[in-house]
């Protein structure tokens, strides 16, 4: 059976609405009007369902998920993003956080259409479940760091409006102090040992593959770095009581810190980890 | 035609509206009253603290309308001199006074909703009197229609205009969701209980009350089904309290950066949100300036009433719009009204002609064949048809204009539909 037009048509869709849903996020951000908002959850929940979509044809023309092709990949960064967001939509109504969620899906989608159709990522005598699990839990660990820095950046946004004791349409349509402040706590306590599974699998699948468990690979020791930090923020705010502006300044800095190393990281060196 | 007669906060003194309003209620039925003014065909009357309102459909006579204002006079005991309180209105500009009214853009307080409710009562009496009719009814349904266009489509009721549902904005906006919320209130000001009411209409539950006087705090306290206690135990409970509202009349610092930051490592950090309304201020200003507390102070949410006052002056401008194309919908649809009877019996009558001559003729079709009948009656019928058609066009287009009456008229006469 061959699903290649229908995973083109899945792929073009879900770009289409993901970049709709992007620009009416961005949009209500501009005019202020919630409901706006609340109509891109909307295009974003079809542009997640068509990426599932997407995935799982990829799934079947590629017979299995182990050794899916580096657009896939990218999709799956952006499927990720848009099930955390929209787990969240259930938990707190926040909707503007789509203005930040929106387009890093958009992003990732644009990213997977830069990706040659049908490129793998692993040569055949390395594809494996415990590869696939690495990669997919790293992804949504990683999806649920940004999120807690996105709230952070929210956070600091509101702050500086309320305390400088105006209360704008803009600080009317960001989320209150509380609900970013539980979205930064959510994301951590999830997203941490999500990540630490993630690499855990990563480094059993080295010691398995090269009878190693840890390389010195840029990646790896960048992938370690953000470990750490997000242990650190989830420390301060579980054993410490941070809460509020503080952890969500940490957030963002943290936040920067990384991608900067992730950027010096991917320009400056080669590694295994050369698809991402 | 419609005419609106009545007098508001803005024409009328108080006392004069105490008096219309007070002989309004003794005599909580004055439908009957109106309706019976010889020329009065449907009639609506609004009633509230700030307005009084007859909404009517009369004829032409200008003699029905002053009746119908001596009558309202008479039962609020008016003066002659005070007749110049009352406003009257005719026909669009009725019209328009009435949705605005409805969409609360005449209100004390623009972008109220209780109006609304008033009105929609008045209606209701209306409906149960068998005082509205046609025009009425569809008059009401457009005005409550203006209203959620007005309320939905512009921000005039979004964002709030007094003190104390400030600060319950701004609770939100700080705590998120209300529910569970521990509120402290120092001192046992009138500010501090309305704005503690606000916060337990949103949900917020726990209620402490503390004054230097232990028997004002335990009233308020009762009022709010909350705890009192005494001054002297305002550390431990800013350490528990998520909303502090303070007013005491205390001549310097109640509460000081000191007492916020030892609350605060005790209440590990959790955003706490400050309200001192008091003046002279109870809470040290150099509150503000520690992470994850909010202090706001009288003039601040002053300022944030001003600029939604403000606000609500700018979505009028739009409401405005909205009111006057509902207006155009509704005059249009009274004044096709006019012509839509006529047309209605002009269509009857020429059916029922139709009917008539056939059956006349029923002897001597009866040697053609079934087919053929058919085929004789859709022809006869078309050209009824087509006659009619230029006079029904006409009177539509002149009613459109609002000068069909004439045309109506005629049309009456020379097709003897009266008859």
């Amino acid at each position: 059976m061959n699903f290649e037009n229908g995973e083109l048509i899945f792929f073009a869709l879900a770009f289409f609405l993901a970049a709709l849903s992007a620009a009416g996020y961005l949009f209500s951000l501009l005019v202020k009007k919630v409901t706006l908002a609340k109509i891109s959850t909307w295009v974003l929940t079809g542009a997640f369902f068509l990426l599932t979509c997407y995935l799982i044809a990829a799934a079947i023309n590629a017979a299995g998920f182990t050794n899916l092709g580096s657009r896939a990949l990218f999709a799956f960064y952006a499927w990720s993003a848009g099930a955390v967001y929209l787990v969240l939509q259930f938990k707190t109504k926040t909707r503007l956080l789509g203005a930040f969620i929106g387009p890093l899906v958009l992003l990732f989608v644009i990213i997977a259409a830069g990706q040659e159709a049908g490129k793998t990522i692993l040569p055949p005598g390395l594809q494996s479940w415990l590869a696939t699990m690495h990669l997919a839990l790293s992804i949504v660990g990683e999806i649920l760091f940004v999120l807690a820095s996105c709230a952070g950046a929210m956070f600091i946004m509101q702050n500086s409006l309320l305390k400088s004791k105006k209360l704008t349409s803009m600080s009317r349509l960001l989320p209150s102090l509380g609900e970013l402040d539980r979205i930064n706590h959510l994301c951590l306590l999830w997203g941490f040992p999500i990540l630490t599974i993630g690499i855990l699998a990563g480094a059993f699948y080295a010691a398995f593959v090269w009878k190693d468990l840890w390389t010195y690979d840029p990646k790896v020791i960048w992938s370690f770095i953000a470990w750490v930090v997000y242990g650190v923020l989830l420390h301060q705010r579980l054993a410490l009581g941070w809460k509020g502006f503080r952890i969500a300044a940490l957030s963002c800095v943290a936040f920067l810190l990384l991608l900067l190393t992730y950027i010096l990281v991917k320009f400056c060196s080669t590694s295994l980890h050369n698809f991402i | 035609m419609i005419i609106l007669i009545g007098l508001n906060h803005k024409t009328a003194p108080l006392a004069v509206r105490e008096r219309l309003f007070a002989g309004c209620e003794e005599e909580n039925n004055l439908l009957p009253e109106f309706l019976a003014i010889e020329g009065v065909t449907e009639v609506l009357f609004l009633s509230t603290c700030n307005r009084v309102e007859v909404v009517a459909v009369i004829d032409d006579n200008p003699e029905t309308a002053d009746k119908l204002k001596k009558t309202l006079m008479k039962k609020g005991g008016l003066t002659g001199d005070e007749a110049t309180c009352l406003y009257i209105y005719r026909d669009d500009e009725a019209i328009k006074h009435l949705f605005r009214v409805t969409a609360s853009l005449d209100s004390l307080v623009m972008g109220e909703a209780q109006i609304l409710g008033q009105v929609k009562d008045a209606y209701r009496q209306a409906l149960a009197q068998n005082s509205s009719g046609v025009a009425l009814n569809r008059l009401m349904h457009r005005s409550f229609r203006t209203a959620k266009r007005v309320r939905t489509e512009t921000e005039i009721a979004a964002n709030p205009v007094s003190v104390s549902f400030a600060a319950v904005e701004l609770a939100k906006k700080i705590l998120g969701t209300l529910t569970g919320k521990k509120i402290l209130v120092v001192g046992a000001g009138e500010m501090a209980e309305l704005t503690g009411t606000h916060l337990i209409g949103n949900k917020a539950e726990d209620i402490t009350v503390v004054n230097r006087s232990l028997v004002q705090a335990a009233a308020l306290a009762e009022k709010f089904h909350g705890r009192a206690a005494g001054l002297d135990t305002l550390d431990e409970a800013l350490s528990h309290a998520d909303i502090v509202i303070s007013s005491t009349g205390a001549p310097s610092y109640i509460i000081t950066e000191s007492m916020i930051r030892r609350a605060l490592s005790k209440r590990k950090n959790r955003l706490l949100f400050l309200i001192d309304i008091a003046v002279p201020r109870d809470i040290d200003p150099s509150v503000d300036n520690i992470e994850n507390v909010y202090l706001y102070n009288i003039d601040n949410l002053q300022n944030i009433v001003d600029e939604n006052i403000k606000n609500r002056r700018r979505e009028a401008l739009k409401a405005e719009k909205i009111v006057d194309e509902e207006v155009t919908l509704y005059s249009n649809w009274l004044k096709e009204l006019e012509a839509v009877p006529t047309i209605i019996s002009l269509r009857t009558k020429a059916e029922g002609i139709v009917r008539a001559e056939m059956e006349k003729a029923q002897g001597w079709m009866s040697s053609i064949e079934n087919g053929d009948k058919e085929k004789i009656e859709v022809l006869v019928k078309g050209i009824v048809n087509k006659i009619l058609h230029a006079p029904v066009a006409v009177m539509k287009e002149e009613s459109a204009e609002f000068n069909s009456q004439d045309i109506v008229a005629a049309v009456r006469q020379l097709f003897r539909l009266d008859e």
